[in-house]
């Protein structure tokens, strides 16, 4: 093979996967804005793509809500995976999870939503984004729990309780909010302080 | 960075890799205590037996989670063909 046929495949390659990663990003936004069962066509024209470059890349809606979930469960795993590792506070841990809630929090208001109406596949990859969070989250709870900073409480307790406290007020928002403001923004810092009264020792 | 091909998590430091060798493709939740990867089945119920304890979900619904997230790792794709 040529250099310069080389050139020209990896240069083929490289603007697929600028057009499959316009795509995701543009999902991310219309899937927040419109909802779940938005039609591909929509976020075609938005992300300024032709509908056939869609199918092309996802043949189905479906292909493309799992992938943009496994893509917000590889960001989010990213961030917290770090923090799990080297910091020892569940507070520094929830306060990154809640950040990057708040950065997706249309997104992510409508995917907890939506989630019952999506297909299986997606709610199993949604499943396995809340595991992600779940894994770091033990790491780091078993271990303040180990040198008694914690109550000895079954995990999925302590996990349970945390995602029902942020769930609760994200899916009432128009309850806590009367604008379209971030309810994290307005209300994390009470969520997590309250939570880590409820649990310290 | 690399990701282990049996979960898919980032690895990163020397410690994230199956018996601290950087060489290997698959980390240090994956591996046995001997450093091998473990096979599909032990890993299918060490995700399982995982999401049980720190979700508390149902154990069925457990293990169609868990094989839903090995069906997109590198490592089991065999199995799902």
């Amino acid at each position: 093979m040529s250099g310069e046929s080389i050139m020209g495949e990896s240069t083929r390659q490289i603007q697929k996967l600028n057009t499959r990663k316009k795509i995701i990003e543009t999902a991310y936004r219309i899937f927040a804005e419109k909802g779940f069962s938005v039609p591909s066509s929509v976020i075609a024209k938005e992300a300024g793509v032709s509908h056939g470059s869609i199918f092309a890349h996802f043949p189905t809606m479906n292909d493309l809500t799992v992938s943009v979930l496994s893509d917000f469960g590889d960001k989010i795993g990213t961030r917290l995976h770090e923090l799990a590792k080297n910091c020892d506070s569940t507070e520094n841990l929830l306060k990154e999870h809640l950040k990057v809630l708040e950065e997706y929090e249309a997104f992510y208001f409508r995917l907890i939503t939506e989630k019952n109406m999506l297909p299986e596949e997606a709610r199993y990859t949604f499943a396995a984004v809340q595991s992600t969070v779940a894994f770091h989250f033990s790491i780091v709870i078993e271990r303040e729990i180990e040198k008694g900073t914690v109550k000895k409480l079954p995990t999925h307790m302590l996990y349970n309780t945390w995602l029902g406290l942020v769930h609760y007020y994200l899916m009432n928002k128009d309850f806590f909010s009367d604008s379209n403001e971030s309810v994290i923004k307005r209300y994390g810092e009470e969520l997590l302080s309250t939570y880590l009264k409820l649990i310290k020792i | 960075m690399k990701t282990c091909i049996a979960c898919g998590m980032p690895m990163k430091d020397i410690s994230d890799f199956a018996a601290n060798d950087p060489g290997k493709d698959y980390c240090v939740h994956c591996s046995r205590p001997n450093g091998e990867m473990q096979s599909f089945e032990e890993k299918k119920e060490s995700l399982t037996k995982f999401i049980v304890k720190t979700q508390g979900a149902d154990e069925n619904v457990a293990r169609k989670i868990a094989e839903n997230m090995m069906r997109k790792l590198p490592a089991w794709k065999e199995y799902f063909d």
